[in-house]
């Protein structure tokens, strides 16, 4: 299909739902889209399955703190750069792009740069929502190696990377990251079109838009919202979808460790006695404990919303006082098996606890 | 003895107190002129309290003039808006999201050029002397003087700003010059968009500000005068003359302070009943509980400091369905003294369901003869049960809070609210703005990135909370009464702990009445 300005407002409104929390305000990229979309016209967006398997496809996406792209704010051929950089230090010509990650203004940025080189978009992401590290992508899951990849900072300077592992490569990336202003653009985990095939959360993108679409048309209260919102879930990549909780933010704790933004949020609830719910996060919404129990946990996605607009809430946006709604999603059954929650559990972002599908609870 | 004054878009609101005690007050149309309205009110309450000017120790205004002004795209001069910040944001400048009848009321001199620092103080870029030349002679060449300056992390290291601001004034003698650092927070579009704002204000306000001091001294009163901004402190009028975008939704904040003098409870949600809407806030120790929402003035983005307002269409003028079970969000306005039943129109309204309801002794009520007790009973219920909805909205917990009524609308309420420990209905609540107004602080704020490997908390604390000092004192703070009332630090994801974001603000008495209402005010804050 082809991608146009028109669907721009419900993409990146649906990829803030998908974020989870994390992924930073949009509003920035989808300016320079906008900008993109005027200058070039519509975007080629395929299914995984038109590629041809020796096709070379690269991710790209941005690198480091959402509070420093405040105000570092990105330039308007900087992602174009970042990919011509890759093609002149690897030697590679690139067919097409491919997200990291669907959550955020990530979900944006190949399509900026498959704008100005002419070439198409796959529909869908290495995450189906938003995750803080490379190793937790797909691709990184099924195998493939992050490097050669290609870092630009804002001045134009390129850094070219390879590095043994994905540990490695995710290590010197944030060392890099910190010494160029705290946000770089990267291209990266070159992949042909038979391995993506396999990695590939596939539609994400054209579900975003539909997504978006939908919350801005029914935007209403929370309960209004359930029923639509579970039907679209439905017939997607993605599971079931749960009204969790509806209540007011009572505490937030905010803290950075380890490179994450940490913290933990307690919501009271709108019923007279009703428990209270803590959501803990790290940069993204991670477990959901409704009176201290676990009603739902990473991988499976855990979105907070404005309770009388449906708006979602980035959780740097998420403040003491606040009228919210907490869904839970089933995530893609892709994260579901062994190897996948190796990556992605709630073990691997330090919980003592073990995944549970939130159907099974 | 001192005078508060709102002058909203419909009414202008004056009250006269003397140590703690209203004396007269008064509400008018505002005038088109606003200077004549303001006079007026300022003559009736000076006679009603039979006092003269020269008994007049200050006066507080509360305006929605530069809001309007923005909404309206009038008044608005041209600006010269230069960013620092390239090679970053290339493609995006100034003004590139604002709609286009604003962008063209400010003439869109969009500039941009190299130099500014990274959050770790490491230059961005260099400035460029030869770009800088070029930049500053076009805008003389163009005649503007009106500039406004806004540079990448400026709230962390305002250096770029000024340095370009001595150049602009070496080009530009008489250049009236806004350094974004000065008037926003970190969030450069959005702080930029404040700076400009307020640039293409500083004629009006010069305007708005010299009639407020010529109505006064006409009265024969010479006293300082200041004005009400968006977190319920005070500036003195030249001031203004500087920052007058500090003054945007100043209203709601005057209404929920008034509230709070009105009744002596610093703690409880206020209920602002107009014609159309009820503005439901939550007094937290005697201020408004803030908004953290981007905040949009007239489609323009700003990170303004504003207080959280849960708007519901509930309003004397609400029109009701015939069963009495749906009211609003649709109203009759400000034509409810004619199309309202009681007033011999033919539109039920919610101030005839009161009245029919054994309320206020409003209009003929025989009028409203043929309504059912069943149509009353449910329209009463269905007021009640929408307030409470909203008021649980905002409260914290389900624990009751007193609920204080305040606005021309108050009336609707008869009875008590479930959702409420106690419902206060202050004396002279139609005037709950000017009473906020006329007895704001001053305060002072500042926010710095500061790195606690460099530096210790404490010594960081102690440097942004002198800046905080010397920018309320700038304002009219008596510096003896300054005291630190909130430290707000954000950590930086992905740094490791090595940047914080610290927002510190001060707050202290109006000089000018530090000997006399002092106490008091500081009684009933407590």
């Amino acid at each position: 299909m082809n991608l146009d300005e028109s669907h721009l407002e419900d993409l990146a409104l649906g990829a803030v739902f998908l974020a989870t929390g994390g992924g930073g305000d949009p509003y920035v990229s989808k300016l320079l889209t906008a900008l993109a979309f005027k200058k070039y016209g519509p975007v080629n967006l395929i299914d995984v399955s038109e590629l041809s398997d020796d096709a070379h496809v690269v991710t790209i996406g941005g690198v480091g703190a959402p509070t420093v792209g405040l105000e570092l704010l990105p330039s308007q051929n900087e992602s174009f750069e970042a990919l011509l950089a890759y093609e002149k230090h690897t030697g590679k010509k690139v067919d097409a792009l491919v997200s990291f990650e669907i959550g955020g203004g990530n979900s944006l940025i190949p399509i900026m740069a498959a704008l100005a080189k002419g070439i198409p978009v796959v529909d869908g992401d290495g995450m189906g929502r938003a995750l803080p590290e490379a190793q937790m992508m797909t691709y990184a899951i099924c195998g493939a190696c992050p490097t050669p990849a290609v870092a630009l900072d804002y001045q134009g300077n390129a850094t070219l990377f390879s590095t043994k592992d994905t540990h490695t490569y995710e290590r010197h990336i944030r060392g890099l990251t910190q010494a160029s202003g705290g946000m770089m653009l990267t291209v990266e985990h070159p992949m042909t079109g038979a391995f993506l095939k396999k990695a590939l959360i596939s539609g994400t993108v054209s579900f975003s838009v539909k997504l978006g679409a939908l919350l801005r048309q029914s935007r209403g209260s929370a309960e209004q919202l359930l029923s639509p919102l579970q039907s679209l879930f439905k017939d997607s990549v993605y599971g079931e979808c749960r009204l969790l909780h509806t209540g007011k933010v009572t505490d937030k704790q905010n803290s950075v460790l380890g490179g994450f933004d940490v913290g933990e949020v307690t919501i009271a609830s709108f019923e007279e006695q009703g428990p209270p719910m803590s959501i803990s996060i790290k940069n993204e919404y991670l477990i959901a404990k409704l009176d201290g129990k676990v009603v739902a946990s990473v991988p499976d996605l855990i979105v907070i919303v404005e309770y009388e607009t449906s708006s979602p809430i980035n959780a740097e946006r998420l403040r003491y006082g606040q009228r919210v709604a907490v869904f839970a999603i089933g995530c893609p059954e892709f994260y579901r098996t062994p190897e996948a929650l190796k990556a992605v559990s709630p073990r691997c972002f330090g919980f003592d606890l073990d995944y549970v599908p939130m159907e099974a609870i | 003895m001192h005078i508060g004054i709102d002058v909203g878009g419909t009414h202008t609101d004056a009250v006269l107190i003397s140590d703690d005690d209203i004396v007269a007050s008064t509400k008018a149309l505002t005038s088109a002129d606003i200077v004549t309205g303001v006079a007026k009110a300022l003559s009736t309450i000076l006679t009603d309290g039979a006092v003269s000017g020269t008994q007049v120790d200050a006066i507080m205004i509360g305006t929605t003039q530069f809001t309007n002004a923005v909404v309206e795209r009038r008044e608005l001069s041209e600006v010269a808006a230069i960013r620092i910040g390239l090679p970053s944001g290339e493609g995006l400048p100034p003004m590139v999201d604002w709609p286009a009848d604003i962008k063209a009321a400010v003439g869109n001199h969009a500039y941009m050029m190299k130099g500014g620092y990274l959050y770790d103080n490491w230059p961005l870029a260099q400035f460029d002397e030869a770009e800088i030349n070029d930049v500053l002679h076009d805008i003389k060449r163009k005649g503007l003087t009106n500039i406004s300056i806004a540079s990448a992390f400026s709230p962390m290291n305002p250096e770029p700003e000024l340095f370009l601001a001595e150049k602009v004034k070496e080009v530009i003698p008489k250049a009236r010059i806004t350094l974004s650092h000065n008037i926003g927070r970190l969030g450069l579009l959005e702080r930029e968009n404040a700076s400009i704002l307020n640039t293409a204000l500083l004629d009006f306000a010069d305007r708005v500000v010299d009639a407020f001091g010529l109505a006064i001294k006409k009265l024969g009163i010479h006293c300082p005068v200041f004005i009400s901004q968006n977190d319920g402190t005070l500036m003195n009028a030249s001031y203004v003359k500087k920052f007058p975008a500090l003054t945007f939704a100043s209203g709601p904040t005057n209404s929920l302070r008034g509230a709070f003098k009105l009744s002596g409870v610093a703690n409880a949600i206020v209920v602002d009943i107009g014609g159309t809407t009820s503005d439901i806030g939550v007094l937290q120790n005697g201020f408004p509980r803030e908004s953290s929402a981007i905040v949009d003035i007239g489609g323009i983005r700003t990170n303004f400091r504003m207080p959280d307002i849960n708007a519901i269409g509930l309003g004397g003028g609400s029109i009701v369905a015939t069963d009495g079970l749906h009211i609003g969000p649709q109203s009759v306005g400000h034509r409810l003294v004619t199309d309202g039943l009681v007033f011999g129109g033919d539109t039920l309204t919610a101030t005839d369901l009161i009245v029919a309801a054994g309320g206020p002794d409003i209009g003929d009520k025989t009028k409203l003869n043929h309504l059912s007790k069943e149509v009353i009973e449910n329209g009463i219920k269905t007021i009640n049960q929408m307030l409470d909805r909203g008021i649980d909205m905002m409260k914290l917990n389900s624990e009751p809070v007193p609920v204080i009524l305040v606005g021309g609308g108050a009336v609707l309420v008869s009875g008590d609210l479930k959702s409420a420990s106690q419902v206060l209905r202050p004396k002279h609540a139609e005037v709950a703005n000017a009473i906020g107004a006329s007895i704001a602080k001053i305060s002072g704020e500042s926010e710095k990135m500061v790195s606690y490997q460099n530096i210790s908390r404490e010594e960081a604390i102690e440097q942004v909370k002198q800046e905080a000092f010397s920018h309320a004192i700038a304002a009219g703070a008596s510096k003896a009464s300054l005291e630190m009332v909130d430290i707000e630090e954000t950590a930086i994801p992905y740094m490791d702990g090595a940047s914080t974001k610290l927002r510190i603000k001060v707050m202290g008495d109006v000089q000018a009445l530090a000997s006399t209402t002092h106490n008091k005010v500081e009684e009933a804050s407590s």
